[in-house]
């Protein structure tokens, strides 16, 4: 119950903590150097040459004079005047370019010009072709390591709220990671930091997501009884789950804000699967388990019970042999003899091939 | 504790007929109160094990799933009259936002007020010590 109570009041602590990332209180600053402006929290007027970037957050820029690199605006937009022009791209997220015609020596980027103003069926068809990278994505990974993908996807389904949990603070953690790296850029040690930091975010979105595919489609085709299973010709298999996994998650992710609401949630738990289970590998992260001090209270050769769920026996010293009783699915998960060193080591946590 | 003992405490349901013959096992079994020996084993009575049929792969229904999208991606290109390369392109446009995102903001990380730099530091540490508190648990899974 306690855990339970961590774990909501987690997710709660999770969210309010992305939330104030993405709208952090303004603070009024300006700060000039190696002819870069950098302005948070107010408006500003750029009334003489920079030869830098400008970046404005939670305000608007007007534009006097000219910028020569690029000018990034997070808040209200931006406005061009006089002689005002930037010769390198315009980034702008929030708000509207005034009078900006010909002034723009690079790109004008916006959520307008990437995604907004395409129309829908454009957008659509965007989204499709992208599903159907998804799709090759999740079988191939399927292929590789089915069984990790069918842990991991038994976790999500077992232990939802945690895994959500989990991954909101790992994207939050990703996020603020990201820039206490980005402070080592002027290092050199920042770059490769940093590039390591997405490789693992990456590879932790695709294989949580093509968990979730797993999930969802056992969820909604998996086979409840051993008849139904063996009726089945096409709707068996975790191949199977995972296709039918994206088809209903992409359709889902069709549908307009709700969509990519929806998508978004599923990423969360994605990662939050990926890092809970250690990739499907069912490892514990940091090696904390001691000897239970009943087992170590034996003689050899004695049975002994290990709180509810756990039966060893003892043969040497330190060796046991494992009967993995779990209280649901027993015999599915009897688990082969171990070391004790090597259960100490994690192999434990690994239920036997199949 | 022999061989025969052993092996029954590996693969019970392989060999049932070892607790008859053991007086030893029984005892043991008998003084933890697990029926184990009670009754023979009806494996089709038991709860369906997630790796029961997981390997069976219905190609045909692979195929016809990503058909069926590539189909939809294909019909409304058509529709919008667009092309793949226009969405790559636009794909490698944003990728090209991406970057000069993140190369403004990590100079605008450096130039942000103190207070906001506390701020991210205090952030960093207590985010991580809950990921890692969260990281701790064991999974559940097959285990619930």
């Amino acid at each position: 119950m306690r855990s339970r109570v961590v774990v909501v009041l987690t997710a709660i602590a999770a969210t309010i903590v992305t939330v104030l990332l993405a709208a952090p209180a303004a603070t009024p600053r300006h700060t000039s150097g190696s002819g870069n402006v950098v302005v948070f929290g107010r408006d500003t007027v750029i009334d003489h040459p920079v030869s830098g970037d400008v970046q404005v957050y939670r305000g608007t820029a007007t534009v006097r004079d000219v910028v020569d690199g690029d000018l990034l605006v997070f808040g209200d937009g931006v406005a061009f005047e006089g002689n005002g022009r930037v010769r390198g791209d315009v980034i702008l997220a929030g708000g509207a370019v005034k009078n900006g015609d010909g002034r723009i020596g690079g790109r004008l980027y916006t959520p307008g010009t990437i995604e907004g103003a395409m129309a829908m069926i454009t957008r659509t068809a965007v989204i499709a072709s992208l599903l159907l990278v998804w799709m090759i994505a999740a079988i191939v990974v399927t292929l590789m390591s089915g069984r990790e993908i069918r842990l991991s996807s038994i976790e999500i389904r077992t232990s939802p709220l945690h895994c959500f949990a989990l991954g909101l603070v790992a994207v939050t953690s990703f996020l603020l990671t990201g820039i206490v790296f980005s402070y080592l850029v002027p290092y050199l040690i920042g770059i490769p930091l940093l590039f390591a930091l997405t490789v693992f975010a990456v590879v932790t979105k695709i294989y949580g997501t093509v968990a979730v595919f797993h999930a969802v489609g056992t969820l909604v085709a998996g086979a409840r009884t051993r008849e139904q299973l063996a009726r089945r010709r096409w709707f068996r298999g975790d191949l199977a789950m995972v296709v039918i996994g994206v088809l209903i998650l992409g359709a889902l992710r069709l549908i307009p804000v709700v969509g990519t609401l929806i998508w978004a949630g599923a990423s969360v738990f994605g990662i939050g699967v990926a890092l809970a289970t250690k990739f499907g590998r069912r490892e514990p992260w940091f090696l904390t388990w001691t000897t239970p001090a009943e087992a170590r209270a034996q003689e050899p050769g004695r049975i002994i019970q290990l709180k509810e769920s756990r039966l060893g026996v003892c043969t040497r010293s330190k060796t046991f042999r494992w009967v993995y009783a779990p209280r649901r699915r027993a015999f599915a998960t009897v688990a082969a003899p171990v070391r004790w060193s090597r259960w100490k080591s994690a192999n434990f946590w690994r239920a036997p091939r199949r | 504790m022999n061989d025969a003992c052993q092996r029954y405490l590996e693969d019970p349901e392989g060999n049932p007929e070892h607790l008859r013959d053991c007086a030893e096992c029984r005892a043991v079994f008998d003084a933890l109160g697990l029926e184990v020996d009670a009754k023979p084993l009806a494996v089709g009575e038991l709860p369906m094990a997630s790796w029961e049929g997981a390997a069976h792969r219905p190609w045909a229904l692979v195929a016809g799933g990503a058909g069926a999208v590539a189909a939809l991606a294909i019909v409304l290109f058509i529709v919008a009259g667009m092309t793949p390369l226009g969405v790559l392109s636009s794909e490698l446009s944003r990728l090209e936002m991406m970057r000069d995102i993140l190369r403004l903001t990590s100079t605008a990380v450096r130039n942000a007020p103190t207070t906001w730099q506390i701020t991210i530091g205090v952030l960093f540490v207590i985010v991580n010590t809950i990921l890692v508190l969260l990281l701790r648990r064991a999974p559940r899974g097959i285990d619930a």
